[in-house]
């Protein structure tokens, strides 16, 4: 499955990359070059070849682990952006972990106090949640904790091994800014599926057996509800690596969102090309894992 | 109709979403005839200018009245997102449709490759799309358009197939009705309401990712009065005066809330059982 | 077999509901779910109540264990459990008293149980609630509990999933749960209705046994008279909230005193009572003749495919032959999964199949020999009409299409009118959406549909059974007297064998998509049939045969 993804992906990103206007060999020689010199460039990097003989080797190359070159640093692709992965996928993780501990109890207390209060305020809390992109957020929340309270650095990046605190300080704005959308819809989901659950069958039987409120709840119900979250979460990493871009771009977090722009506007073919693909593939592996975790914690799925 | 009408106002989501929506299209068609000052008007002496009599909202960093951009970019956000809403949905429901109404084979691999296509993020496909045609809000329209298109194609294809197995279809293929009677009449009305609601939620999506790509210059370009735009150029100001950033902040809001509560509410009003 | 002789030593009831009111508040103002009830239950007794859907019985056993929906209210009356009257209960004290002194057996054991607990669990969880039972203890007595019920392997079931066991398995670990605190009162709540024939009177046997041995006071819910005629001394009669009559079984059967129960009564299908002639001339030249047909289902994935994975093909239908006559109603009966709509589908179109189909003398060999004239003659009627009507189109549209289809599709307006007053509904029920008639409306306008072709075969796949009893003699009344009209025949599918053994010339018995036999309708009781069949009438109670 993972590999049908991957070289459907990798067939679109080259698709596109092939299409744009930008002449890879004009790129590394600049403007003024002869005719003569980007030719001979152009035989010596295969770009004369027909397009699907250079999307094969291309595709050889990655399949060893070669992602290409940079036409733009002239450094090896896969190195610096697998790098770059890593800070992303710390934003992303604080970013999960932050959602995970609000969104879920909020869901739960939205569906057992249904109608009242307490499930109104989580339902504004969640369309006000998708209410503003991740860039208004962001930069609302510059101009507020950083500019106007001082509590928080504004931009920058400082890596956990250097200085813990300061590198926990520096991502507390950028993680704050991607969960709220992901929180706003995770709860969303936990309340409905929960609500859904609490009118089954099973749930009137195990209360009318005696069991109390509580223990229906945890043992029942909660189990039931929370399964199918683990799709929708593996789902919204999708969404997650969307906000990881923008968020990375005002942050100045040298992640793998802000290479892919710096990439995207450079129109440095093989780092767009690689940098696709590790989101892709980061996509499809969480969603794998997901799917096995889900069927391992679900006995049924088996015999479905 | 008035009887839709009164089951969409009867649920909170539906009245406020109605609402909203319906202030959001009032502006949007009449805006450019009330907005009291020309949008791209420099002042240099109006400027960072706080809510006042004169100028409602305020002036921005060139002394161009708020307001007016508020009301004028109206038509720049909202109209760009509704029409990339709709052909994505359109491409994205043919595609599911299609898909479902195929079935087997080409069914699973239609839907496998709409999964792959999936897993790039939408604002990235977006980004790539409109690097590949050139920046500008047309192009911005049809990146936006075609990241939508395999989400509503995977939607589209469980809800006919969920509708595909019932027995009013059934007896019509029993029958001997044609396949193009079936989906026209049979299906397509049992499909669209839920799709319906789909799209209008999605609005909202769309109006963000519009910002989205305004904001990272791959979208509408300045001197527009994009809303997105707005916030984007407003952020280097922001210390001088927060009204810059707050009111195209607010007005982006009240369209993502309004569609999304428009579309609860339709959620409600469209069942045909309540 | 019947409990109404046994003594009763103690002189207060177990339960005993007096004067007991229930209203649900509503947009439209309160609904009156329950008027005035006054039943009692002693110990040892098992008191049945029967009612259609909405009578309000159900409402009557949340009143019971106290769990009712936020808009409940009471206007009056008590429910006294051991002399508590359970309705100053407070919450707290009512979780103590559910599962231990007052428990419930569900109707559907499949969507009772929680799929995700292992059956031990969800046994175990009563009893160190209520016993104070360690986890090891509880387990153990669960065991012992299951043996009880009759499961044969009791260790191994505690184990298992949910979707592990059989549906009948699964029942008999809820009644095990609601037996394991020998609680003073048990709501049955038609806790067979889900289960196939043989299985559902495996679990009576077994209710009866457990009621006999542990003397538990009984409220036995059925929609189904003649079940509760077999299990219960003394019946209620519940009718929209108000119980109309009760007294002992023989007293309601034999001498019932309100019309409504006498309707009810009558309404119980008793195969001795046939309503159709035999007189369909068995000829050589059949209608239908189904050869060797065979449905398969399964297909091979693509990835599975890519993969060379194999994929196992379920057999739906194995080498079916059989075949109707000219105006010949043709019974088929078999539990689910037998393989009966299968073949239903099959016929018309919406299953392929191997084999052929002889049809009026032509060859039906796949689905693409299915021409007009062939559906024209072959019409299917199914199970629920809310899904078999578009909850989207007017009645009148529904009905029309059929008309455009096959016939020459003039003066839409009073065809459709007709064929509504054909079915016994006003014309101006054209005009409506499905979602705005009631059930047995909404069967009709299928039925009207089925008929408005004028066919040769109707194919009837378990229609009367989403009705109510008195709804579902009506419409076999009703297809009875359009057969007599048309002289259609009928493929009908059911599992209810006493409807079929009163409505039927010839019935076919299905098992595991196998075709067991056909065999004469007056003679499917005779002691030669095959033992699957044998077994499948005697698993069914008849109502009337009792006391006549």
């Amino acid at each position: 499955m993972i590999v049908y993804t991957l070289f459907v992906v990798s067939l679109i990103v080259f698709a596109i990359t092939q299409i744009l206007p930008a002449d890879a060999a004009v790129m590394m020689l600049g403007e003024n070059a002869t005719p003569e010199a980007l030719d001979a460039l152009r035989q010596t990097m295969g770009l004369d070849a027909p397009i699907w003989q250079q999307y094969f080797s291309w595709l050889w190359h990655v399949v060893q682990g070669d992602l290409g070159t940079s036409l733009r640093t002239g450094q090896p692709v896969g190195p610096a952006m697998f790098e770059a992965l890593g800070r992303s996928l710390l934003l992303a993780l604080f970013s999960i972990g932050l959602m995970l501990v609000l969104a879920i109890p909020l869901g739960i207390i939205a569906a057992i106090r249904r109608g009242k209060i307490a499930d109104m305020v989580v339902s504004l809390v969640s369309y006000a949640g998708v209410a503003l992109p991740e860039f208004v957020t962001a930069t609302i929340a510059v101009l507020v904790f950083a500019d106007w309270m001082k509590w928080l650095p504004p931009t920058g990046y400082v890596p956990l091994t250097e200085d813990f605190f300061g590198g926990i300080a520096h991502l507390v704005l950028p993680v704050c800014v991607i969960s709220i959308i992901l929180i706003a819809h995770v709860s969303r989901m936990v309340r409905s599926e929960l609500v859904d659950v609490l009118h089954t069958d099973y749930i009137r039987a195990a209360r009318l057996k005696g069991m109390s409120r509580g223990h229906v709840l945890r043992r029942h119900a909660l189990r039931n509800a929370l399964l199918p979250t683990i799709t929708i979460v593996a789902l919204d990493v999708g969404y997650l690596l969307g906000g990881v871009i923008v968020v990375e771009e005002i942050f100045a977090i040298p992640g793998i969102g802000r290479q892919l722009i710096v990439a995207i506007q450079a129109r440095d073919l093989p780092a767009i090309q690689a940098g696709v693909l590790i989101m892709a593939a980061t996509y499809s592996i969480v969603n794998f894992i997901a799917d096995i975790l889900y069927a391992w914690l679900d006995k049924r799925i088996q015999y479905d | 109709m008035t009887e839709f009408l009164k089951r969409l106002l009867k649920t909170p989501q539906g009245a406020i979403g109605t609402f909203l929506v319906v202030l959001v299209l009032a502006i949007v068609v009449f805006g450019p005839m009330l907005a009291p000052y020309d949008p791209e008007k420099l002042s240099p002496l109006a400027r960072y200018k706080g809510p006042s009599l004169m100028y409602w909202l305020g002036t921005d960093q060139y002394g161009r009245d708020i307001f007016s951009r508020l009301l004028i970019g109206a038509r720049a956000t909202v109209v760009m997102a509704v029409l990339a809403t709709i052909a994505g949905t359109l491409i994205g429901a043919l595609i599911g449709t299609a898909s479902a109404f195929l079935g087997g084979r080409a069914d699973e691999l239609i839907m496998r490759t709409i999964d792959a296509v999936m897993s790039i993020p939408s604002l990235l496909f977006a980004l790539l799309v409109v690097n590949l045609l050139g920046s500008s809000t047309v192009n911005a329209l049809v990146a936006v358009a075609i990241a939508f298109a395999p989400g509503m194609a995977r939607i589209t294809r469980s809800v006919a197939l969920s509708v595909r197995k019932q027995d009013y279809v059934n007896a019509a293929i029993a029958r001997g009705e044609s396949s193009a009677y079936i989906i026209r009449r049979e299906m397509l009305p049992n499909v669209i309401a839920p799709i319906i609601v789909e799209m209008t939620i999605r609005v909202s999506f769309a109006v963000m990712l519009f910002a989205t790509l305004s904001f990272l210059g791959l979208g509408a370009q300045p001197p527009a009065a994009e809303w997105g735009l707005m916030v984007s150029e407003a952020r280097r100001y922001m210390h001088m005066s927060a009204g810059i950033l707050i009111w195209p902040s607010v007005a982006i809001a009240i369209v993502a809330v309004g569609f999304n509560l428009l579309g609860d509410g339709l959620r409600d009003a469209l069942n045909p059982r309540t | 077999m019947s409990n109404t002789e046994m003594t009763n030593t103690e002189n207060n009831p177990v339960l005993s509901i007096e004067n007991y009111s229930l209203d649900y508040e509503t947009a439209n103002g309160p609904f009156h779910a329950l008027k005035t009830i006054d039943l009692s239950i002693n110990r040892g007794e098992i008191l049945g109540l029967v009612g259609e859907s909405g009578s309000g019985k159900t409402s009557l056993a949340w009143s019971i264990m106290r769990y009712l929906p936020k808009n409940a209210r009471e206007p009056g009356g008590r429910i006294l459990l051991g002399g508590d009257n359970l309705l100053d209960k407070s919450e707290r004290q009512m979780e103590a008293i559910r599962g231990r002194r007052i428990s419930m057996v569900f109707q559907d054991p499949s969507t009772s149980l929680n799929p995700t607990l292992s059956l031990g669990t969800q046994l175990a969880e009563v009893l160190m609630r209520h016993r104070g039972l360690s986890r090891q203890q509880a387990w153990k007595e669960g065991e012992e509990r299951l043996a009880h019920v009759g499961l044969k392997t009791p260790a191994q079931m505690m184990h298992r999933m949910p979707h592990e066991a059989s549906g009948g398995e699964k029942q008999r670990v809820v009644i095990a749960s609601a037996f394991a605190c020998n609680p003073e009162c048990i709501i049955f709540d038609e806790p067979t209705t889900a289960l196939d024939v043989i299985t559902s009177r495996q679990i009576l046997d077994l209710f009866v046994e457990l009621q006999a041995e542990t003397g538990v006071a009984s409220l036995y819910i059925s929609h189904d008279l003649a079940l509760v005629a077999r299990t219960a001394g003394r019946v209620a009669v519940i009718k929209r909230g108000d119980i109309v009559e009760q007294g002992t079984v023989r007293e309601i059967f034999t001498n019932p005193q309100q019309d409504y129960t006498r309707e009810l009564i009558n309404a119980v299908p008793d195969p001795a009572h046939r309503l159709v002639k035999d007189d369909v001339a068995v000829t050589d030249k059949p209608l239908v003749k189904v050869e060797n047909v065979s449905v398969h289902f399964g297909r091979k994935s693509f990835l599975a495919a890519l993969t060379g994975k194999k994929t196992e093909r379920v057999t739906g239908n194995n080498a079916i032959s059989l075949s109707v006559n000219p105006g010949e109603i043709l019974g088929i009966v078999g539990e689910s999964g037998s393989g009966k709509s299968t073949l239903a589908k099959a016929m018309t179109g919406l299953n392929r199949f191997e084999g052929k189909i002889w049809f009026d003398g032509r060859e039906i060999r796949n689905l693409g020999d299915m021409d007009n004239a062939y559906r024209k003659d072959v019409q299917i009627i199914f199970q629920h009409p809310d899904a078999s009507l578009n909850p989207r189109q007017k009645i009148f549209e529904i009905l029309s299409r059929p008309l455009k289809l096959f016939g020459d599709g003039s003066d839409l307006e009073k065809q459709v009118g007709d064929m509504l007053e054909q079915v016994r509904l006003p014309r101006t029920h054209a005009n409506r959406y499905p979602h705005q008639l009631s059930g047995g409306e909404k069967q009709r306008v299928a039925i009207a549909r089925a008929f408005a072709s004028k066919p040769k075969l109707v194919i009837c796949d378990e229609i009367t059974s989403a009705l109510d009893v008195s709804v579902q003699a009506s419409v076999v009344e009703l297809l009875l007297d359009l057969q007599k009209a048309s002289g259609t025949a009928y493929l009908f599918i059911t599992h209810d064998l006493n409807l079929i053994r009163q409505i039927a010339h010839r019935i076919a018995v299905m098992y595991r998509g196998d075709l067991i036999e056909v065999v004469k309708a007056e003679e499917i009781d005779s002691p030669d049939r095959a033992d699957y069949t044998r077994r499948l009438i005697e698993a069914v109670p008849r109502a009337a045969a009792q006391f006549q």
